[in-house]
This record gives structure tokens, C-alpha cells and sequence, in this order.
């Protein structure tokens, strides 16, 4: 049982990667994903990975599995039939919503319809205050009547959402329990069990999207579980999350909306393992494919989270337009930008990229398959970034004159630049639109991003890295080996855990060690019940804990982690001076005489002991690096194309070094290094690049 | 390094730009976490603008509110009136919430840094945010002059060379009811504004920049051009138009005649009528403010707000009518008259464009909360909510929504955590949206009840009760908004106070109709009494619709 699989189903590969007992290389495998039922392509490829490599399934302990299945069932509305248990006179709130506009100058804009239709809603009579009181419990013969009416329309699912239930779940528990005894037949979704955080209309959408693919995940694991065990596999199969843990079959039925996002979230764990392994503070994950690209920030090898994500959104780029969710997650920032994102010219007559994308078919102008539009990869092909000839490893040859009659058409020729100047105002406006979105987000996570270092992947990352990096005045650029199976790799180092959280306000100065402790307990007890119930021993389970504190009357809230050595009163005393400290580090001023307040108290239980992974060692090489071809390549304005130095990813050792201008290509991506950066090979085979200082043009 | 006369290429010039604007983005998102005011962190009631070194506007921060459009260069022209640049200092801040030299109330604060490079100025770098509280009368219409209303500051230095002013700090502290709130949001300001001007720095550092001159002549040209081709596309002509609002004591009518004369509009306020003994007065800034917004909606939305972007408009208005109010007239709620600036615009611009235009929205209303909590705590607060969007050729209007500011309404778990005030309920209101072959937006119905053993004073700021959203095309109006205290109708405006136990009703107004109700599908007529969004006896009323939702069928009658 030395073996373990990581499988991430994306929309149009399912990928693999197989870890064995050192010093087994690292395996990969890649299968076009079956969207009828990717249950399918999992088991087959599974089969085909170990067939391949000549291991028996029966060594396989473990197969870490990242689905966007969830995720697609909200986008295409092909959940179960679901229905909503709600307080009176709250039917509507999941249609009244935030009452924002997400685009201020739209006037015609739609809103997504909730998951379940107002009729499908039943208020039952009930109420708690926000403290908890009580002033009306239900009737349960009322409750009684509606599950029996929504289970006679056909509904398959129930959300329960009451209002304050994080403060008093004891109405939701007992509809829970009444639903659970007589109407088996129905999923029960309850709101402060799914997560008990105050704001009605986030918790409640949160539980409506739990409801509407439960049913789903239910019979999907189920399949995926008989035609694995069919295979032979006896080890244990677990599920990846949102937040970059993995959970047991049996929790992700329970809460199937924390699989959402759960694929990027894979592929930041691999940034995260390099900043542990390379001992770097800060970094920043930088992930760019084929449609999106998707950064987050990495601290002391932890990637930051969020408890806020958004999914399904009519306008993939507009926040806002979509059904915001309450669940823990990595915080992903997503831009409109990957190689298949078309370049055009704005009202204000310059360059924008995306976040319209040719996709993957017809695909960039260069694929020769119908793309007439000028995409990013066009404008990286006709810049010499990209080699027609061993594109994806040579199965694709690109065409690079219909990319240049693309990119003369849509922008060279509308702007009255040269073809060249059209290119890289492409690449330059791409790079200009991920530093952005870096900037933005390290600034409101109180990170320096000058002093973060980058860590590139993605078919497209490698190609923007180091110019991205320049610009953002970052000194050093991480590329690892198999940039194209990055989220898969992920999954065979995501830890098992689980997080919660719950809202509780409590003035500061009132946080005693018995408050502190005694509401943190149930939490921790929450949170690590999925890994006990995994087989994990208590000490092995490491017990995170944050809290969200604000100044009373202000609504951002600031998240303090914990010591993990500090309990009890030596940490209630302990606490102003920790939120003094983030305070000062996010907003860069002194505080104000205003009292502070504790809103939410959040607990993760993390598996201390993280899976193995061994990135292939090699031995020591002579420096430099030689290389095999040169082809002319873009450097900077007014130079034209020069001569850059090819290298060949898989032919680069430990201890070569490569001074830009080059390029490294590997099956998936090719790396840039630009004029004075400086790359070199390590023990891992990462490639390490030192961005040179200078202007950026 | 760049020779300054030359204006960057298309190219150069999308990457330049687009990076000022992320630059004012991260001064907004500082501004932002770091604000107590709640109508700044869920109203975006706020801005961040970037102005050359000859006061032009070359970018604003994309999230902000509609109130900041086009007005900070004369409140920076106002600013260089008092203290010259020449007299500047690298480190000095100025500011002012004086409404004629700002933004039209004494809540909004203008906050503004040059930034200072080499030892010259290169750009000016303002902030505005609406603070929590400004002493005075309160957040209310009952003030009869600007005096009433609270803390007036001229332009003044709120920092010298670094230093802030510990007498400014102390007026505010002094003259306000939360005044650690309003002392940490005047000193957000002062922050976001740091952060812009170090951004600025290593902007222009990384591009070899000397001076902005070049760069935001390449900008204001393109947007001007941009703007001005969008224009030569409406049909030229003057179009006037005219409506009514709610005021004090008599209704209100606002006048406007837009003139569309090739590539340039030129939009004039008269016949509106005059300024009221009441804080609803418009001063001529926030007038401008809404029809450039109202402007921008209906020409180019795209083109990203400057000096360039604003310059093919002009607008003139009669000194003293309500949209041109002068001192010392009251102007804390200026909203509730100026907003409807933009359905004004809407309908008078409809016959210009090729296409129909949206019915008028039911627009959002506030009511202003002050008094203590169960736990004795102050509260000082407003409550938000929506009516429904007019209907278009396109759709039908999406039930209650934030226009023409787009303002976020407050949770009820937050809500009656903060205030001890219950709500008892908060529904879609049935039949609220007007009639027509794409039915108007629904409002809403939500009553509070006075939970928190204190008394509340309440501030009713509303509009949209006597004069409701217009539909189009022959499409009917929406509902009128009504609010009732303990089951008593009571005016739009006013002040008045909640007891312990008193129940508080608001129904917030539906959007238009669009098109004759008539052509409303049949099946789309049955949709609607299926989910309750209309009733059996409102579709065989306003639609001529019988419905029989035991059969599910519904027939024109």
C-alpha cells in the first residue's frame, strides 16, 4: 500500500500523478475527461496509469480525487430537484439578496434565478433573536406538512434555513432530526451545520447549493467507488475540498458545496510545498492556462484562505453576478487572462486581452482549427516565445502565419502599429493584468509583494512569469517541473482536514479563558470528528484556530491566527496585542481608541503528518547549461527579435545555469527568462530564476 | 527615459493607463477595509482620483459611487484658490466638506495630497468618503440652513509636512457624535491618499517617467474622442422633459432640455423649481455628478472617468432652483432630489437613441436610525433597501435593487445584533411592479419592530410616495412607496420617534413597465401568479389575465 494517486477531472483532461515510496519517479497520465459521467474516465485511467508502470492496484493506499463536478452542476442547473424550509417571513431573501447591482452602468443586467424557486420555499412559523433567545419554537406538524408537500411535487433535497441558527441551531436540529426519521427519502441540508455564519442570504445560498448537489455527489461517489473497488483497490478514497484538505467520501456527501474550486486549490498546494521546501516566506502562486489565470498568496508555506467564493456567475469576470457562497477555501484571485484569451481593441482605442477566450476549440488562430481571432497564444507565437513545431511536446503544430494574419487584422493594423509592436502590447498588457490583480490582493492581505517570491506554473504561466515578476519588483521566480499537472501533484500532498467555523459577537474585553475556550471546544470537536473518524489519533491532529476581530461599528474584520501553544487566559490577555499587530500590518497605521469585537471564531483540523512526495533528484552537471537551437524572440521595445538560446527542460540537471535571454521548453510550457535573468537547476529539478533590475517596457 | 512632449502610442498608452487606474484601485480598496462609515464599506459611498499638475482628472477608482463623477477637479481648483502650489510641501494633506467646494453635503469629505517627485509636483492624488457623522442636526432633512446641518470646514491643512493637525482632530472629536469613527475615517483618507502617491512613484519609476503631462494628453484625448464619436451616432435635436418629485411641503418639478448638437450635449436645468426649508437642496456639483452618470450609462460606459471623458458635456442651471442651490441652503439628504437627475436624463435622451431605454426604477430609500441598543451601546445607522428596476425591451426589471447609487442593504442577523431592532419580515411585495409586456421590478415589504427597550429616533428620507416610477413605451408605473408607523401612514420625509414595541412598515416601490400589458405572453403572465409575483385578481386587473392555478392555465379575457 506504498502507492498513492492524485486525480484531477477538469473540464477537458481528467490528469493523474502517482507517487510510490522513494526513490519511484513521479508519474503523470492524462485521459480527455468524460462529462456524462467522469466517473468513467477516472476508473479508466486509473487502470492505464498503473497499467503503464506495471503497479498491481493492490499497492495503492490512497487516491486523492478533485472534481469540478459540483461546480458544473450549478453552472448548468442539472442539480436535484430542491426545496427550502425557511422562517417566516424570509421566503424572499434569497431573491432579494445583497440588493446590489454588480455592474453600475448595466442597465439591462440579469440576475442568476436562487436554486430554488419561490414556490418551492415553505416558511414555517418560528423565531430566535440574535442572542439566541427564543420567541417561537415550530410546530412540527407544520413542518411535517411541508416536507411532505415538497416530497410529493418531486423534490429530492431540503435546504433548512432558519434565521440566527449560528446563534441557536435547536430549530434546525430538531426539523433536521424530525426529516431524517420520517422522510428518509430526502437529503436535508440545515444551515448552521453547513456553516454557522451569520448573514442570512450568504448562509442560506451556501445551503441551497449543499442541497441541490447532494443527491448528486451521493450517487457519483458511489459509482466511483464500485468501479475502483472493482479494479481491485482496497485502499481508502478521499475527496478533495475548497480550502486544500481532503475529506472522507462520507463528508463530502455530507457537505458537497466545499468541493467547489477544489482543482485550483490543488495546484496552489504545490507553491505552498515548494515555499516549505525552499524555506521562502511569502510567495505568490501564479497558475495561467488555457481560459483563467489564478493567483494566490502562500505564507510560512500555508496558502491564505477565504471563507468567501462565488460560483456560477453570469459574467465569469464580474463579481457579484454570480451566488455567493460561505466556505472555506484557498483565496484564489482569478483574471480573465489564459493563452486562449482573444486580444481586441477597446472603445479607447488600446489593447485589452480576454476575458473572451477562443477556448480550446476553436482555439487560438495559430491551432488551425476555425480560430480567426487573435488570442494571447498567437501574439506568444508570433513573439518567438512558442515554437510551432514542439508545441505541446510537437502533437501540435501551430501556424504562425495565421496567427500574424490574426493579430494583424484584430489589432496591428486598427491601431497602426507594426505586427511585432501588436504582439508584445499583447503580452504586455497580460502582464500588466496579473500584476494587478497581485497588487490589489497583496495589499488587502497586508503582504509586500516585493518581497514575495513567484512560484509558475500552468501551460501559459511560465511564458509571463518572469516579466510578470519584473514588474511587480519580485526578485525571484520558481518554475517546477510538469507545469501542465500541477493540481494533480497537488492532491498527493493535500492533508486530510476539515474546517468550521461560527459567529458569535463578543465585546473583547469580555473574552475570558472560560468564553474563549468554551466556545472554541464544540468547534475543535467539529472540526476534527472527520479525521477521527478516518482513523487519524487525536495526537496527530493539529488544531488551528483564527479569529475574525473588528473594531465595534466597522465592518471589515481582521483574521488573527492563533498560537498554537497559547490557550486559556495567557491567550485571552494575549489578544489585543495579536490584533495590533495584523491591524498594523494590513492598514499601516496606529489604532484607535475604539473597542474591539470578536464576529467569528474558526477552527481547522489539519493531519499533521503530510503524504509523501518525492520530485525526482538528479545528479550534479557541469554549469552551464548548453543549449541545442536558437530562434529569434522578443526582448524588449526597439530591439525587434534577437537571438534567444533554446533549452530543453528535460535535458537540464542540477547545478546548470542559464542566463537570459532564453528559453526553456518543457511538453506543456516554455519558460521565459528575459535579458540578465539568471536560472539555475536545483536538486529537485526546479528552475530557479534571479529576475534581473531594470526598467519594464 | 521618455521625452516628455511625446504622447505614448496606442500601446504604451493602454498599459499606462490601464496601471493609473489599478493604481486609484488599491488607494479605494485601502480606503475601504480601513472605514467605519457603513454607507463607505457596503454603499462604495466613497472615490479615489488621480489629477494631473493642471487639475485634470486621468483616473478614478472603478468602484465608486455615482455622487464623485466629474467633480474633483473644481474641488482641487478650490483647493489651489486657498493654498497655491507653491506653498505646498511634500507630506501636506488639505481638505474640506464644505458642500460647494466638495461634493454637495457636509458628509462627504474631500481629502487630497500632491504628489510631490524630484521636488515638483506631478500630480494631486483626492479622496473622497462619507464620514459616519457630522454633528449638527443629524442624518435628516429637517435643517432649514446649511448651519444646522454641522461641522463646516473650509479648505484647510489637515497635515503640514507630515503632521497632522491636532486642532482639526480635536473639532471633529469635538463636534461628533462617534468621534473615534470619524477621526479613524478622516485618517483613512489620509492613508489611501499615501498609498496613491507611492504607487504613483513607482509607477512612474518603472516606466521612466518624468512628469505625467504627455501621458494624461494621450488619455484625456482618447476618451474625449471615444465619447465624442458615441455621440455623433444619437439623433441630434433638443429634447426636453420634465417630472416631479416629493418635497417638504409641495412637489418638486425638475426641468431639463438636452441639447444634441453633433458630437457635443449640452444638457440646461431650467424651469426646475426652487430651493426648499429643508435638507434636500442640490448644490449644482452633485446636479453634474448624476448626469454625467446618467450620461455615461446611456452613451459609453467603457470609456473609464477623466477630464477627456466628461468634456463633450456641458450643463447649465438658473442659480437658486433646487438643482443649483446656493448658501446657506440645507443640503444633508440632496439625494433624494438629486438622484431623479437620472430618470430625468433616461427619459428625455429615449427619443435620441436607436434603442428603447429602460423604464423609471423604484430607486433606493434610507431611514436613519439614532439611539442605544439593547446593551445601552449608541447606535447611529441608516437602513437601506431597494425597490424594484424599470423593465426594458429586454426583460423584465430584477426585483429589488440599489439605483441609482449602488448601495448594499444590511443583513437582519447584523441588522438586529446591532440595533436590537427586530424585522419581522422582509418579503417581495406582490403587484408592486408595473404592468407591461415586461413587467416592471417588484418592491419589497419589511416591517421593523423597536426591540431594544430604547427609543429610536427615525429620520424617513423617501421619495417615490406620491410620484411613482414611470413606465414606458405604454408600459404602467410601478407601486408607490408607503411607510407606516404603527399602521399610520406617515409622510415621505420627516423625523419622528419609534418607541419600544413600535412597529415600523416600509413597501418599497416597484419598477415600470415596459411595452402594453396587453402583449405580456400568456405563459409569462401564469409564471408570474404561479410564484406569487403577481395575484390571480392583479393579472385579471392589470393584465386582463384569468388564471386557474388549480388547472394551471390562464386565458386573455
Amino acid at each position: 500500500m506504498h502507492y498513492r494517486i492524485g486525480v484531477d477531472i477538469g473540464g477537458t483532461f481528467t490528469d493523474f500523478a502517482l507517487a510510490g515510496p522513494p526513490p519511484t519517479p513521479l508519474g503523470t497520465h492524462k485521459r480527455l475527461t468524460t462529462s456524462e459521467d467522469p466517473a468513467e474516465a477516472v476508473v479508466a485511467g486509473v487502470a492505464e496509469l498503473l497499467g503503464d508502470r506495471r503497479v498491481p492496484i493492490a499497492e495503492v493506499g490512497a487516491i486523492v480525487h478533485g472534481t469540478t463536478l459540483v461546480t458544473n452542476a450549478v453552472i448548468t442547473r442539472r442539480g436535484a430537484r430542491t426545496g427550502m424550509l425557511v422562517t417566516a417571513g424570509f421566503r424572499d431573501i434569497l431573491e432579494i439578496g445583497t440588493e446590489l447591482r454588480y455592474d453600475q452602468f448595466d442597465l439591462t443586467q440579469q440576475f442568476p434565478e436562487p436554486l430554488v424557486p419561490r414556490m418551492d420555499r415553505i416558511e414555517i412559523a418560528e423565531r430566535i433573536y440574535f442572542d439566541g433567545r427564543v420567541e417561537q419554537a415550530p410546530d412540527l406538524g407544520e413542518v411535517r406538512a411541508a416536507l411532505g408537500s415538497l416530497q410529493e411535487r418531486g423534490v429530492e433535497a431540503v435546504a433548512v434555513c432558519l434565521l440566527h441558527a449560528y446563534a441557536n441551531p435547536a430549530h434546525e436540529q430538531a426539523i433536521v432530526a424530525l426529516a431524517t426519521a420520517e422522510y428518509p427519502g430526502l437529503h436535508i441540508s440545515a444551515s448552521a451545520d453547513v456553516l454557522a455564519e451569520m448573514r442570512e442570504y450568504h448562509r442560506w445560498t451556501t445551503t441551497t447549493v449543499n442541497a441541490y448537489t447532494q443527491p448528486m455527489v451521493d450517487r457519483y461517489l458511489g459509482r466511483l467507488e464500485r468501479g475502483l473497488a472493482d479494479l481491485g483497490f482496497r485502499g481508502r478514497l478521499y475527496v478533495m475540498t475548497s480550502n486544500g484538505g481532503m475529506v472522507t467520501p462520507a463528508v463530502a456527501r455530507r457537505y458537497p458545496v466545499r468541493l467547489i474550486e477544489s482543482g485550483p486549490a490543488a495546484g496552489v498546494l504545490i507553491a505552498a510545498h515548494q515555499a516549505g521546501a525552499m524555506s521562502l516566506p511569502d510567495v505568490l502562486s501564479y497558475d495561467m492556462g488555457g481560459t483563467t489565470a489564478k493567483g494566490a498568496i502562500v505564507r510560512d508555506a500555508r496558502p491564505l484562505r477565504t471563507y468567501g467564493i462565488e460560483v456560477a456567475r453570469l459574467h465569469e469576470f464580474k463579481k457579484g453576478s454570480g451566488l455567493p457562497l460561505r466556505i472555506p477555501a484557498i483565496d484564489l484571485i482569478e483574471i480573465g487572462a489564459g493563452g486562449g484569451s482573444i486580444a481586441w481593441v477597446d472603445a479607447r482605442g488600446v489593447i485589452r486581452v480576454g476575458p473572451e477566450s477562443a477556448g480550446a476549440d476553436p482555439g487560438p488562430a495559430c491551432y488551425g482549427r476555425g480560430g480567426r481571432r487573435a488570442t494571447l497564444t498567437d501574439a506568444n507565437l508570433a513573439l518567438g516565445y512558442l515554437d510551432p513545431a514542439s508545441f505541446l511536446g510537437g502533437k501540435m503544430a501551430l501556424d504562425r502565419v495565421a496567427a500574424e494574419a490574426a493579430l494583424t487584422t484584430d489589432v496591428a493594423r486598427p491601431l497602426g502599429v507594426s505586427l511585432v509592436r501588436a504582439a508584445a502590447g499583447i503580452h504586455a498588457v497580460v502582464n500588466e493584468d496579473v500584476a494587478r490583480a497581485f497588487r490589489i490582493h497583496a495589499a488587502e492581505q497586508g503582504v509586500d509583494y516585493r518581497r514575495c517570491s513567484m512560484v509558475a506554473f500552468g501551460g501559459s504561466g511560465p511564458i509571463h512569469a518572469a516579466a510578470v515578476a519584473r514588474r511587480l519588483r519580485i526578485p525571484q521566480v520558481v518554475f517546477p517541473l510538469g507545469a501542465g499537472v500541477m493540481s494533480a501533484m497537488g492532491l498527493l500532498i493535500a492533508p486530510l482536514s476539515f474546517a468550521t467555523a461560527r459567529s458569535r459577537l463578543v465585546p473583547l474585553d469580555q473574552v475570558t479563558a472560560e468564553v474563549l475556550e468554551g466556545t472554541f471546544a464544540p468547534l475543535e470537536h467539529q472540526a476534527a470528528l472527520p479525521l477521527a473518524d478516518a482513523g487519524i489519533p487525536a495526537e496527530r491532529i493539529r488544531i488551528n484556530r483564527m479569529l475574525d476581530l473588528r473594531y465595534r461599528g466597522q465592518s471589515h474584520v481582521i483574521e488573527v491566527t492563533l498560537p498554537e501553544d497559547l490557550r486559556g487566559a495567557a491567550l485571552a490577555s494575549a489578544l489585543p496585542a495579536l490584533f495590533a499587530e495584523r491591524y498594523a500590518a494590513v492598514f499601516a497605521r496606529s489604532l484607535l481608541e475604539e473597542s474591539l469585537e470578536v464576529v467569528t471564531w474558526k477552527v481547522e483540523a489539519v493531519h499533521r503528518d503530510v503524504p509523501f512526495l518525492t520530485l525526482a533528484a538528479t545528479a550534479a552537471a557541469a554549469a552551464p547549461a548548453t543549449h541545442l537551437v536558437r530562434r529569434p524572440a522578443y526582448a524588449a521595445a526597439g530591439d525587434g527579435l534577437i537571438e534567444y538560446p533554446v533549452y530543453s527542460r528535460a535535458s537540464l540537471s542540477r547545478g546548470e545555469v542559464i542566463t537570459g535571454p532564453a528559453l526553456v521548453e518543457e511538453a506543456e510550457s516554455t519558460c521565459v527568462l528575459g535579458p540578465g535573468d539568471v536560472g539555475r537547476i536545483d536538486a529537485t529539478r526546479n528552475l530557479i530564476v534571479t529576475i534581473a533590475v531594470r526598467a519594464v517596457s | 527615459m521618455r521625452d516628455h512632449a511625446e504622447i505614448p502610442d496606442p500601446v504604451a498608452l493602454g498599459i499606462l493607463w490601464d496601471r493609473l487606474i489599478s493604481i486609484t484601485d488599491e488607494a479605494v480598496s485601502a480606503l475601504l477595509r480601513a472605514s467605519f462609515s457603513t454607507v463607505v464599506t457596503d454603499g462604495y459611498d466613497l472615490s479615489v482620483i488621480l489629477l494631473d499638475v493642471e487639475g485634470n482628472a486621468i483616473a478614478q477608482g472603478t468602484q465608486s459611487i455615482p455622487s464623485f463623477t466629474g467633480s474633483a477637479p473644481a474641488t482641487l481648483r478650490h483647493m489651489l484658490r486657498r493654498f497655491p502650489p507653491e506653498r505646498l510641501a511634500p507630506g501636506d494633506v488639505l481638505c474640506t466638506n464644505d458642500p460647494w467646494l466638495g461634493t454637495g453635503h457636509l458628509y462627504d469629505i474631500s481629502v487630497m495630497r500632491p504628489i510631490f517627485r524630484r521636488g515638483r509636483i506631478v500630480a494631486y492624488s483626492m479622496s473622497i468618503t462619507h464620514l459616519p457623522d457630522v454633528g449638527g442636526f443629524g442624518y435628516g432633512t429637517g435643517a432649514t440652513e446649511i448651519y444646522q446641518e454641522g461641522l463646516r470646514l473650509p479648505v484647510v491643512k489637515l497635515v503640514d509636512a507630515g503632521r497632522p493637525s491636532e486642532l482639526l482632530l480635536d473639532l471633529f472629536r469635538a463636534n461628533t457624535r462617534v468621534p473615534e469613527q470619524v477621526v479613524g475615517d478622516v485618517l483613512s483618507n489620509v492613508t489611501c491618499n499615501q498609498v496613491c502617491g507611492r504607487q504613483l512613484l513607482e509607477f512612474m519609476d518603472d516606466y521612466g517617467l518624468d512628469d505625467l503631462r504627455a501621458l494624461s494628453l494621450g488619455i484625456r484625448a482618447a476618451s474625449e474622442r471615444a465619447v465624442r464619436d458615441r455621440i455623433r451616432a444619437l439623433q441630434p435635436g433638443r429634447y426636453a422633459e420634465t417630472l416631479q418629485v416629493e418635497g417638504i411641503d409641495d412637489p418638486i418639478t425638475l426641468a431639463c432640455a438636452a441639447t444634441v448638437a453633433e458630437d457635443r450635449i449640452a444638457v440646461d436645468f431650467s424651469g426646475t423649481s426652487g430651493c426648499v426649508a429643508g435638507g434636500i437642496n442640490v448644490p449644482f456639483t452633485f446636479t453634474m455628478s448624476y448626469a454625467l452618470y446618467a450620461l455615461k450609462c446611456l452613451i459609453e460606459p467603457a470609456i473609464p472617468n477623466n477630464s477627456g471623458a466628461t468634456a463633450p458635456f456641458a450643463f447649465t442651471a438658473p442659480e437658486g432652483c433646487i438643482l443649483n442651490a446656493l448658501p446657506p441652503s440645507a443640503t444633508a439628504i440632496r439625494n433624494v432630489v438629486g438622484w431623479l437627475v437620472v430618470p430625468l436624463l433616461f427619459r428625455a435622451l429615449a427619443p435620441a437613441r436607436p434603442m428603447w431605454i429602460q423604464a423609471d426604477s423604484g430607486m433606493n430609500s434610507a431611514l436613519s436610525f439614532r439611539g442605544r441598543n439593547r446593551s445601552g451601546r449608541t447606535v447611529t445607522t441608516l437602513y437601506l433597501s431597494s425597490g424594484g428596476l424599470g423593465a426594458s425591451d429586454v426583460g423584465d426589471g430584477a426585483p429589488t435593487r440599489s439605483t441609482p447609487a449602488n448601495v448594499a442593504t444590511i443583513p437582519i442577523e447584523v441588522w438586529e445584533a446591532l440595533t436590537g431592532v427586530t424585522v419581522e419580515g422582509k418579503r417581495l411585495l406582490t403587484d408592486s411592479g408595473g404592468p407591461g409586456k415586461c413587467r416592471g421590478g417588484l418592491g419589497q415589504d419589511i416591517t421593523l419592530r423597536n426591540d431594544s427597550t430604547h427609543p429610536y429616533v427615525l429620520d424617513v428620507l423617501g421619495f417615490r410616495t406620491d410620484f411613482p416610477a414611470r413606465g414606458l413605451a405604454d408600459g404602467q408605473p410601478g407601486r408607490l412607496r408607503e411607510t407606516h408607523i404603527n399602521g399610520r401612514l406617515i409622510p415621505p420625509k420627516g423625523r419622528h420617534i419609534l418607541e419600544p414595541g413600535d412597529r415600523l412598515r416600509r413597501l418599497e416601490a416597484g419598477g415600470g413597465g415596459f411595452g402594453e400589458a396587453a402583449e405580456r405572453p400568456l405563459e409569462a403572465v401564469l409564471a408570474d401568479v404561479r410564484q406569487g409575483y403577481v395575484s390571480v385578481a392583479g393579472a385579471r386587473r392589470d393584465y386582463s389575465v384569468e388564471v386557474d392555478l388549480a388547472s394551471g392555465t390562464a386565458r386573455r379575457s
